[in-house]
């Protein structure tokens, strides 16, 4: 008997060491090989034929110095002032939204996904079409001019970049507050405790929340390209990522410069993580269960009630509201930005332009049904693996392994796409790998493999935390009745993480269609997706076709996700609608 | 009854999910599909998807596929695939990039056609023949708003741009995102340090301090055409210093009152196209094919009509074309000089950085 159980044991351990394995190797191929080729760079030009040193350290001090090392300073200081305020605003959100009867609850999580879906770039440009001097505010007769000096600085970057991180800080809050449940705010409010001492016996339950809600959005600010590139450059600050974009596309590029600013952002994300650690590590945070629980709200005074909830207005009402008022009328108003003597003329040249393009080869609806093809694939791909590594990293076993795991995820969230993209040229087309293993260079494949590396370590991040706070005597409970491994993870662990797994899969969706900088280096030749082909049209100053294709391919997301909401309602049992994380109420 | 509809359920979304991956299955022939096409053309011109188009339509032998990016895009890929080439040709605008690649030992040579070119085109061929131009812009051309700013008011010279009564009204791109931009300064340096040969450090010093009166001038910079030109349009600025075809394709398409005009002298920026010398011998032919269909009359005619408000609006190269636009003055009038791309292209590095410190961050 002992016998048998200890073989039992021996194949589980074995079954568990392979399948260690098997997720290193898809880490490797996916993330570490190529990034790791590009940061050799640094050190080791010669081994990639760009420059005659096996070894120096010349670049280290030439990174570090000049522009180079202002962007670098730049960035941190930004970044850690842009954290704060995400997860401050997104705390307190995340709080109004689930545990008061704030009005719009259902409304305010599907704007934080609106947001979600607009990319940082695009933000900007909508932002300065919105502000400049001719521009849609003053269309409609408001006066920015004070405002637009005052936003092309460091107070706009810091705007935007908030508003950006605002969704990752406030998903990851909103899981941790859900798994909470109101209970312990019930049990501290009957044990005499005033508001701040429910505050303070509250907040440390959620730490990991909170600490994953900072790191995340550091390392998205760290490693966001869309403001260096447009709002920071424009205003002379500036930002790491613009720099190390400078260094690889000056001519001849500068990858061992760009090599060291790759580390340097890497290596910003220790700090959080190490934080992060040595709070959770401490003790458990699993408070997750298949109870379906009623939340009891806090009730504010009529007066209040309608005052949070303007507050709460104003805010999307500036973060998505100047972005997309910006885009559409962008893409209706005739010349915008452009001295007309105070006429505006409507018009919808630009989306006939986008429909039926007169240069032939210019239109979008290839490359839109191209971009939705690979999202597909990439966004079910990504939610595959991001649930096999959130399930390790949230197993809470694993030691250096599950560190080194989460270490090498959160620190490729700080990798810019650029690098990551220039990587895959590196490793992917390395003669021994293109003659003797796979040839994937400059085809589809490749490309959507590097979109999955992209997506893998925040879609990760999203689920780590609801998959961290069930409880395991859940799966216990399931065994012990006589249930399979299949069966136990269909009934107990799907029901409670199906929706967030639905909304990481959309954003993934999304954010594929919207990725550039990794798509601009790595499109298979004449299959160009459209992101590709939206930045051909602004780079070649037909600002409106570009920004009316984009307003497109925002409406076609929006339907993608309202379609996949129905379709999850019609055919999901109802528990899983009302229990476990999703964002939004179904 | 309850566990039937569950079980249902999870059957059907599972039918569902994989159904909605059926639309998958043309990616995945991609793989094997790639090693299909034997010459990549890798393009930063606004007509080079017609172009391509057009070549394929006449050409059913063999299918030539395009990577179109931005010159900054294409030349990182090319400099990334060093070990590996994958690019079969280069089509952009400017040879100081050509002329490093040569350099370098990476391009074919001898690959220019025997068609009739003029003046400026045989002006613009290398000694090797290892690119061949295929159409001219200038670059430095004074794009202007007329109602803004009238001709008669312009500056005639050079040397007028940095007197007090323009200050304030010029812009100009960054050298560093715009590939026309570069040209632009190395053909000041050349200009006004009366580069002739040997060392180029009296006129690098010359131009600088040029660009450093242009500056204490009140020099706007912007990233690349577009937003300069949007800086003109919304009156911001009254006049910069870019690439003629863009302020031609402005004048034509949305503002009336741009103009271009031009100072003496402007640099020459040809269209270049190269052939990857490391490629195989058949897919060199390939190539070369291409090549000497874009010079043919259906090739020019495509070039021209296939960005019509951008890149198209050039000067041809070849004896008996004439430019697409009539708004495109006869390029006898155009005071035009032809820098040494083997001189100033290596120096494009050490220029653009020194640009970044001191002009556009300093």
């Amino acid at each position: 008997m002992s016998s048998t159980a200890g073989t039992l044991q021996l194949g589980r351990e074995r079954g568990r060491r392979l399948s260690g394995i098997a997720l290193w190797l898809v880490l490797g191929l996916l993330i570490v090989a190529p990034v790791g080729c590009f940061i050799l760079l640094a050190t080791s030009p010669r081994l990639f034929g760009q420059g005659s040193q096996l070894f120096t350290l010349r670049y280290v001090s030439e990174a570090l110095s000049g522009v180079t090392g202002q962007g670098l300073f730049n960035s941190l200081w930004v970044s850690v002032v842009v954290s704060v305020l995400a997860v401050a605003l997104s705390t307190t959100l995340a709080w109004l939204v689930h545990r008061t009867n704030v009005f719009g609850r259902r409304l305010w999580p599907i704007l934080m996904w609106l947001l979600f879906l607009v990319p940082t770039w695009m933000m900007t440009l909508s932002w300065v079409d919105v502000l400049q001097p001719y521009g849609s505010a003053s269309a409609i007769g408001l006066p920015t001019s004070w405002l637009y000096g005052e936003f092309m600085g460091p107070f706009g970057i810091i705007v935007v970049l908030t508003t950006a991180s605002l969704p990752f800080a406030y998903f990851v809050m909103s899981a941790g507050l859900h798994g909470l449940g109101s209970e312990y705010e019930d049990a501290a409010r009957v044990h005499g405790a005033g508001r701040l001492a429910t505050l303070r016996t509250v907040l440390p339950m959620v730490a990991p929340a909170l600490f994953s809600a900072f790191a995340i959005s550091f390392a998205e600010t760290m490693s966001d390209f869309g403001v260096p590139f447009t709002l920071a450059y424009h205003t002379h600050f500036p930002m790491a990522t613009y720099t190390l974009f400078s260094a690889i596309s000056s001519f001849p590029a500068n990858f061992s410069v760009a090599a060291v600013m790759a580390i340097v952002l890497i290596l910003t994300t220790v700090p959080p993580i190490v934080l992060q650690y040595r709070t959770t590590t401490r003790r458990s945070y699993a408070v997750l269960s298949g109870r379906s629980r009623e939340i009891r709200r806090r009730e504010f005074a009529p007066a209040s009630r309608w005052l949070v909830s303007a507050g709460i207005g104003l805010l999307f009402a500036v973060s998505v509201g100047v972005p997309l008022v910006g885009a559409v009328l962008g893409s209706f108003v005739r010349d915008l930005g452009i001295y007309a003597g105070g006429a505006v003329r409507l018009t919808t040249t630009y989306y006939r332009q986008a429909l039926s393009p007169s240069v032939a080869g210019k239109g979008f609806s290839g490359p839109l049904l191209l971009s939705n093809q690979i999202a597909l694939g990439v966004a079910t791909l990504t939610a595959v693996l991001a649930f096999v590594f959130a399930r390790r990293l949230a197993s809470g076993t694993s030691g250096w392994s599950q560190r080194v795991t989460d270490f090498l995820l959160l620190g490729s969230v700080a990798v810019p796409g650029v690098v990551l993209g220039v990587g895959y040229i590196f490793f992917y087309n390395l003669p021994v790998i293109t003659l003797h293993v796979i040839n994937l260079y400059k085809t589809l494949p490749l490309l959507m493999l590097a979109l999955v590396a992209t997506a893998l370590p925040g879609q990760t991040r999203l689920l780590a935390g609801p998959l961290g706070q069930i409880q395991s005597s859940l799966g216990e409970a399931a065994r012990v009745h006589g249930a399979g491994l299949w069966r136990t993870w269909r009934t107990t662990t799907l029901p409670l993480v199906s929706r967030v797994m639905l909304w990481g899969w959309l954003l993934t969706f999304a954010k594929t269609i919207a990725e550039l900088p990794i798509c601009q280096i790595l499109y298979a030749p004449s299959q160009e997706p459209l992101s590709v082909t939206i930045q051909a049209y602004l780079g070649n100053y037909e600002i409106g076709t570009g920004t009316a294709m984009t307003v497109v391919a925002l409406v076609e997301m929006f339907l993608v996700i309202v379609v996949a909401l129905g379709l999850f309602r019609v055919f999901t049992p109802r528990g899983w609608r009302r229990i476990g994380w999703s964002g939004v109420s179904s | 009854m309850a566990h039937t509809t569950f079980k249902t359920r999870t059957l059907l979304l599972g039918a569902l999910i994989a159904g909605s991956l059926i639309p998958l299955v043309p990616l995945t022939n991609d793989a094997g599909a790639a090693q299909g096409p034997t010459l990549v053309v890798y393009s930063a011109q606004g007509y080079d998807k017609a172009a391509v188009a057009a070549f394929n339509s006449t050409h059913p032998g063999f299918t030539v596929t395009l990577n179109d990016n931005s010159t900054g895009p294409l030349l990182q890929q090319i400099q990334a695939e060093r070990n590996n080439p994958k690019w079969g040709v280069l089509w952009v605008d400017g040879s100081t990039a050509f002329a490093a690649l040569d350099r370098q030992g990476m391009l074919a040579k001898g690959i220019v056609p025997r068609v009739d070119f003029n003046n400026v085109g045989r002006a613009n061929i290398p000694a090797d023949g290892s690119w061949v131009p295929t159409g001219l812009t200038a670059t430095g051309a004074l794009v202007y708003d007329s109602a803004q700013i009238s001709a008669a008011e312009l500056p005639k010279t050079w040397a007028q741009l940095t007197e007090a009564k323009y200050k304030g009204m010029l812009g100009m791109n960054d050298p560093t995102q715009s590939g026309p931009t570069y040209p632009l300064i190395a053909g000041l340096m050349n200009y006004l340090g009366h580069y002739k040969r040997g060392s180029t450090a009296a006129a690098v010093k010359a131009g600088e301090a040029y660009l450093e009166k242009l500056k204490a001038n009140g020099l706007v910079i912007n990233a690349t055409n577009g937003p300069t030109l949007g800086a003109i349009q919304s009156h911001t600025i009254k006049m910069a210093i870019i690439q003629s075809s863009a302020g031609y394709g402005q004048e034509i398409s949305t503002t009336k009152s741009l103009h271009v005009a031009y100072l003496n002298p402007v640099t020459a920026l040809p269209g270049c196209i190269g052939i990857d010398g490391k490629m195989p011998a058949d897919v060199r032919a390939e190539a070369q094919k291409f090549v000497d269909w874009l010079l043919t009359p259906a090739g020019q005619h495509v070039m021209q009509t296939g960005d019509p408000q951008g890149d198209s609006l050039f000067w041809p190269v070849l004896n008996g074309e004439k430019p697409a636009n009539g708004v495109i003055p006869p390029l006898t009038s155009v005071p035009m000089q032809t820098i040494n791309p083997y001189v100033w292209g290596p120096l494009e590095n050490t220029i653009n950085a020194w640009f970044t410190s001191n002009i556009n961050n300093g």
